[in-house]
C-alpha cells in the first residue's frame, strides 16, 4: 500500500537512534500545556457552573441563600400543581414541595411520609416557560435548578424529575392484605 | 414451585461459582490438572443455572405470578406479552438476573474458546470470572432476590420474604392481581427495551479482556498474549456499549420529551465513561501490538474499563449520587463499594508486583516523536482528560463538597459543555492526523503533503456550511474539526485503493472491494471513525441550531414555524387503546407554502395505576429528514378542550445523523471483529507481529 514507501518497521525502527531530547521536551511540553488547559477549564467551569445542591429545611432556614442559584430537591405535593397557559407565550407551572431527608434509606417510604406531614417545611416552586412533565405528579422527588427569590417563592429554571424506572418500594402495600 | 426453583438455582449458581475459583487457583497453584478441569465444568454450568433462574422468573411473568413480589411491581393483568417479556430487566433485581446471566454467557464463551490453547492463563481468568459472577449473583440471592413474595402474617401485615415465615399465608391471588403496579409506562419503547440489555452486554463483556489482564499479572505471562486473545471480545463489549448508550438517547429523545437526548446525568455519564476508557484501550492496545510498548499503561486501562463499570454501576444504584433516573436507595450499595474497592487493590497489587519487578518493560524504548505511537499516546491523554473531567463533574465535585463542607454541589450541562467540548474537538483533530503517520517515524513533509486534498475538502465543504446557515465561529470551528477528519479517512481507503490498482492494474471499484475484503480491521475502524464523524455533524447541528417554540392554538389555526405553517386540524380525546390506556390524540397538518407534506399527531397516553390514579405520557410525533426532525409535542394539560391545544415544537437539525453515525459505527465495528486472522483461535500465536504497510485502527 501507500504508506509502505514511508513506513518503517519494526525492526529497523528498533535500531533507530534514541529520539533526541529536544523533541523529548518539545512533546512533554505540548501534554503539560494540554494538560494545564484541562485543569483550568475543570477548575474554571467548576467554580462558574457549582450549584448548591440543598434541602427545603437548608434553604428556608438560611436567609444567605436568597438570590443565589442554588438546587434544591424535594417531594412534590400534587394537590399544589397548577398550570396556566393563559399567556401562551409564557406557560407557568407552580407547585410546592415538601422537605424530604436527604439520607432516608428508602426513598419511596420518604416521599410518601414527606407529602402527607403538613408540619414539614414546604416551599411554593414557579417554573416559567416550560412544557408540563409527565413525571410532575403527587410524591415525586423534584430536583430543581433556580434562585429563592424575596417573595418566598423558589423560582425555577430548571425541573428534573425522578424517573420512575427501577423505583422500588422497599415497604410492601399492605392493601394487598384486603380487608381483615 | 417457581419461586424455589429460582432460588434453588441461584443457591447453585454461586456454590459452582466459588467451587469454580477455589478449583481453579488450588488447582494452577499445585499443578493438579483434573482439579482445574473441574474448576472449567463448575464455570460452564453457570450459564444453563442462570438460564433456568431467568427461565422460571419469565414464567411467572408471563403467567401472572402475582404473589412474587418482582412480577407485582413490573406486571399488571392488562400488560401485553411483549411487555411482560421485557419486564425481565424492567426493575433492579430482575436486571441485576439479566446481568449476571449475560455475564456468563460471555465467560463461557471465552473459556470455550481459549481452553485448550491457553492453559497457562485460563485457570487464573475463570477465577477472576467466576469470583465477579459469585459476587452478582450473591448480590441477587441475599439482597436482591427477585423470588421474594409477599406473605400475610396472623396480625395481616404484608411482608415480603423468599422463604414462607411462620403462622402466615398467601394473599389471594384476585387481590394480588388488583394491586399490581404493571410496567412504568416510561420503559413501553423500542430504545426502552433493547437499551439495557445492550448497555448490561457491554459492561459484562469487558470480563473478559479484564480478567485475561489479571490472569497474565496473576501468571506471570506477560506477552501481548492476553490482548490477542481478548480483542475481539473487547470490540464486541465496545460494540454492544456503544449501541446502548445510542439507545438510550433515542429513548430519552423520543420518550422524555425535551428535544434533546443526552443530558449530562450522572447515571448517562456512568454508562460513558466505561466507554471512554474502553476506546482509549482499544487504540492502545495497538501500540503494543505492533510496537510491543506501553505495557503498563495497557493494563492500567483494561482496569480501569472494567473497575469503572462497577464503580458506575455502584454509584448509580446505589443511590450515591441524585440523578433523574431513579434507581432506588438499595442496600446492594456497600457491598458493591466493598468489591469494587477489593478489585482495584488486587489489581494494583499485582500490577505493582510485576512493574517492580521490570516484567511490564516495553520491548523497545519509546520514541519521543512524530509517529504513530506519539498519536496514539495524545489520543490517549484526550480520552483521560474527559473521563476524568466527566468522572469529576458526575461523581468527584458532589463527593469532595460533600465530604469536605458537609453540602452537596452538583455540575450542570454548563460545566460538561464547557469542558469537553474543546476535547472533543482535538479527539477530531487527532482523527484527522493520526492515520496519515507511520509507526516508528513520521515527517511533517508527508504529513502536509497528505494533509493537502483534505484540507482543500475541508474549505469547500466550510464554504457550503456557511451558505446552509452555519455562519458562527464555534460551529465553523466545530464543522472545519470534523469535516477535516471525515475528508482524511476516505482520502486514506481511496488512496489505499489507489495504490492497489495501480499495482495490480485492475479497475477501483475492484481495488476498493479488495482492499476493504483483506483489511477489514483497518477499514472496519475507518469506517468506525466515519460513523464518529456522522455523530459530529449531528451532535454539532442539533446543538448549536435547536429551534424552539410553544403555543396554544386554535382550533383551524396555523403556526408558522422557520419555514414551515403547522395546522391544528382535530384533537381525539378519549381513545382507549388495546392495552387499556388512554389516548388523546391531535392532528396536525405541516405544510410549506402550498404544499402539505404529512399530519403529524402528537398524543398524550394516559396510564391508569393500580390506586386509579392516572400517570400521563407525551408522545411525540416528528417529521424527520436527514436535513431535521419538526418535532412537535402535545402539552395541555388535564384541560384539554377540542378546540385549543398547546403545542411544543422542535426544529432539530441534522439530529438524524447522530443516529445514522452510530449505525455506521455499529457496521464499522462487526467489520472490524469479524477478522478470521485476529480470531481467538488464532490469537495464541505469539510470534511478533510483522508490521505491514498500513496501520491498523479501532
Amino acid at each position: 500500500m501507500a504508506q509502505a514507501t514511508w513506513e518503517k518497521s519494526a525492526q529497523s525502527s528498533a535500531n533507530q537512534v534514541r529520539s533526541k531530547s529536544s523533541d523529548r521536551w518539545k512533546f512533554m511540553l505540548g501534554g503539560i500545556l494540554i494538560l494545564g488547559v484541562a485543569i483550568y477549564l475543570i477548575v474554571a467551569n467548576t467554580v462558574g457552573g457549582a450549584r448548591y445542591f440543598i434541602t427545603v429545611d437548608e434553604l428556608l432556614g438560611d436567609p444567605s441563600y436568597i438570590g443565589e442559584t442554588v438546587r434544591i430537591s424535594g417531594a412534590v405535593i400534587g394537590e399544589s400543581i397548577t398550570y396556566d397557559t393563559s399567556d401562551p407565550a409564557k406557560p407557568v407551572i407552580e407547585f410546592s414541595i415538601s422537605h424530604i431527608d436527604p439520607d432516608a434509606p428508602d426513598l419511596a417510604l420518604a416521599l410518601h411520609e414527606s407529602v402527607k406531614n403538613p408540619t414539614l417545611n414546604r416551599l411554593a416552586i414557579r417554573v416559567e416557560n416550560q412544557a408540563m412533565p409527565d413525571l410532575l405528579q403527587n410524591e415525586a422527588q423534584a430536583i430543581l435548578s433556580g434562585y429563592m427569590g424575596e417573595d418566598g417563592v423558589f423560582h425555577a429554571n430548571e425541573l428534573l424529575l425522578k424517573c420512575p424506572s427501577r423505583f422500588e418500594e422497599a415497604q410492601p402495600d399492605q392493601s394487598i392484605a384486603g380487608e381483615a | 414451585m417457581i419461586a424455589e426453583i429460582g432460588i434453588l438455582s441461584l443457591m447453585l449458581t454461586v456454590g459452582v461459582s466459588i467451587y469454580s475459583v477455589i478449583a481453579c487457583l488450588w488447582g494452577a497453584y499445585t499443578h493438579r490438572q483434573a482439579l482445574i478441569e473441574s474448576g472449567r465444568t463448575a464455570a460452564l454450568l453457570t450459564s444453563p443455572l442462570l438460564f433456568i433462574t431467568l427461565g422460571v422468573l419469565l414464567v411467572g411473568l408471563v403467567g401472572g405470578a402475582y404473589q412474587i413480589t418482582y412480577v407485582h411491581q413490573v406486571t399488571d393483568p392488562n400488560t401485553p406479552l411483549f411487555y411482560r417479556i421485557t419486564a425481565l430487566w424492567g426493575s433492579q433485581q430482575g436486571s441485576l438476573i439479566f446481568w449476571s446471566f449475560t455475564m456468563s454467557l460471555f465467560t463461557s464463551g471465552a473459556i470455550l474458546s481459549n481452553w485448550r490453547t491457553h492453559t497457562e492463563l485460563m485457570p487464573f481468568a475463570t477465577a477472576v470470572m467466576m469470583t465477579t459472577l459469585a459476587f452478582f449473583v450473591g448480590l441477587s440471592l441475599f439482597l436482591e432476590n427477585p423470588f421474594e413474595r409477599y406473605w400475610i402474617l396472623a396480625n395481616n401485615v404484608v411482608v415480603q420474604e423468599a422463604f414462607i415465615p411462620s403462622q402466615s399465608i398467601a394473599p389471594e391471588l384476585d387481590r394480588l392481581a388488583q394491586t399490581a403496579s404493571g410496567l412504568n409506562p416510561l420503559l413501553r419503547h423500542f430504545g426502552m427495551i433493547i437499551h439495557p440489555p445492550m448497555l448490561y452486554l457491554g459492561f459484562v463483556g469487558f470480563i473478559v479482556p479484564y480478567a485475561f489482564a489479571i490472569a497474565a499479572l496473576a501468571s506471570g505471562n506477560l506477552s501481548t498474549d492476553w490482548i490477542k486473545i481478548t480483542r475481539q471480545w473487547t470490540l464486541w463489549a465496545w460494540l454492544f456499549l456503544s449501541l446502548g448508550l445510542l439507545l438510550g438517547g433515542r429513548w430519552a429523545y423520543d420518550v422524555l420529551g425535551w428535544g434533546g437526548y443526552w443530558g449530562w446525568d450522572p447515571v448517562e455519564n456512568a454508562a460513558f465513561l466505561p466507554w471512554l476508557m474502553g476506546t482509549a484501550f482499544l487504540h492502545s492496545v495497538m501500540v503494543q501490538e505492533r510496537r510491543g510498548m506501553l505495557k503498563k499503561w495497557n493494563m492500567f486501562l483494561i482496569i480501569s474499563t472494567f473497575t469503572s463499570v462497577i464503580f458506575g454501576t455502584f454509584a448509580t444504584r446505589s443511590g450515591l449520587i441524585d440523578s433523574v433516573h431513579s434507581f432506588a436507595r438499595s442496600p446492594i450499595g456497600v457491598p458493591m463499594f466493598l468489591f469494587w474497592a477489593g478489585m482495584m487493590l488486587v489489581s494494583s497489587i499485582l500490577l505493582v508486583i510485576r512493574w517492580n519487578r521490570g516484567e511490564l518493560e516495553d520491548e523497545q524504548p519509546f520514541r519521543w516523536a512524530f509517529n504513530r505511537e506519539m498519536m496514539f499516546v495524545l489520543n490517549n491523554i484526550v480520552f483521560m482528560i474527559l473521563f476524568f473531567a466527566i468522572f469529576w463533574g458526575s461523581f468527584g465535585a458532589p463527593i469532595a463538597s460533600e465530604l469536605t463542607s458537609g453540602v452537596e454541589i452538583s455540575l450542570g450541562s454548563q460545566y460538561f459543555n464547557g469542558v469537553t467540548a474543546p476535547f472533543f474537538g482535538l479527539m477530531y483533530v487527532l482523527m484527522g492526523i493520526a492515520p496519515l503517520t507511520a509507526w516508528g517515524c513520521s515527517t511533517l513533509t508527508h504529513l502536509q503533503k497528505d494533509l493537502l486534498i483534505p484540507l482543500i475538502l475541508t474549505l469547500i465543504a466550510l464554504v457550503g456550511a456557511w451558505f446552509l446557515g452555519a455562519t458562527t465561529p464555534a460551529s465553523l470551528l466545530g464543522y472545519g474539526l470534523v469535516f477535516l477528519a471525515g475528508f482524511v479517512t476516505l482520502y486514506m481507503v481511496y488512496k489505499d485503493a489507489r495504490s492497489r490498482q495501480v499495482a495490480r492494474q485492475e479497475t477501483f471499484s475492484r481495488s476498493l472491494w479488495k482492499t476493504f475484503v483483506r483489511g477489514r480491521r483497518r477499514y472496519g475502524g475507518f469506517i468506525v471513525h466515519l460513523g464518529i464523524v456522522v455523530i459530529g455533524l449531528g451532535v454539532i447541528g442539533s446543538t448549536l441550531f435547536q429551534y424552539e417554540t410553544q403555543r396554544t392554538l386554535q382550533l383551524g389555526e396555523t403556526l408558522d414555524v422557520q419555514d414551515y405553517q403547522m395546522t391544528f386540524e382535530r384533537l381525539d380525546s378519549g381513545q382507549i387503546a388495546e392495552d387499556g390506556r388512554v389516548m388523546d390524540i391531535a392532528t396536525l397538518t405541516l405544510s410549506k407554502g402550498d404544499q402539505a407534506f404529512e399530519s403529524l399527531r402528537p398524543r398524550r397516553d394516559l396510564f391508569q395505576q393500580s390506586d386509579g390514579s392516572f400517570m400521563p405520557m407525551t408522545i411525540a410525533s416528528a417529521r424527520s429528514t436527514l436535513a431535521h426532525d419538526f418535532y412537535v409535542l402535545l402539552v395541555g394539560w388535564e384541560e384539554l378542550s377540542p378546540d385549543r391545544a398547546t403545542f411544543k415544537v422542535y426544529v432539530n437539525p441534522l439530529i438524524n445523523l447522530v443516529w445514522w453515525g452510530g449505525m455506521i459505527l455499529m457496521l464499522g465495528t462487526i467489520l472490524s471483529v469479524w477478522n478470521p486472522t485476529t480470531a481467538p483461535k488464532r490469537a495464541s500465536i505469539t510470534k511478533p507481529v510483522k508490521p505491514s504497510a498500513g496501520v491498523t485502527t479501532a
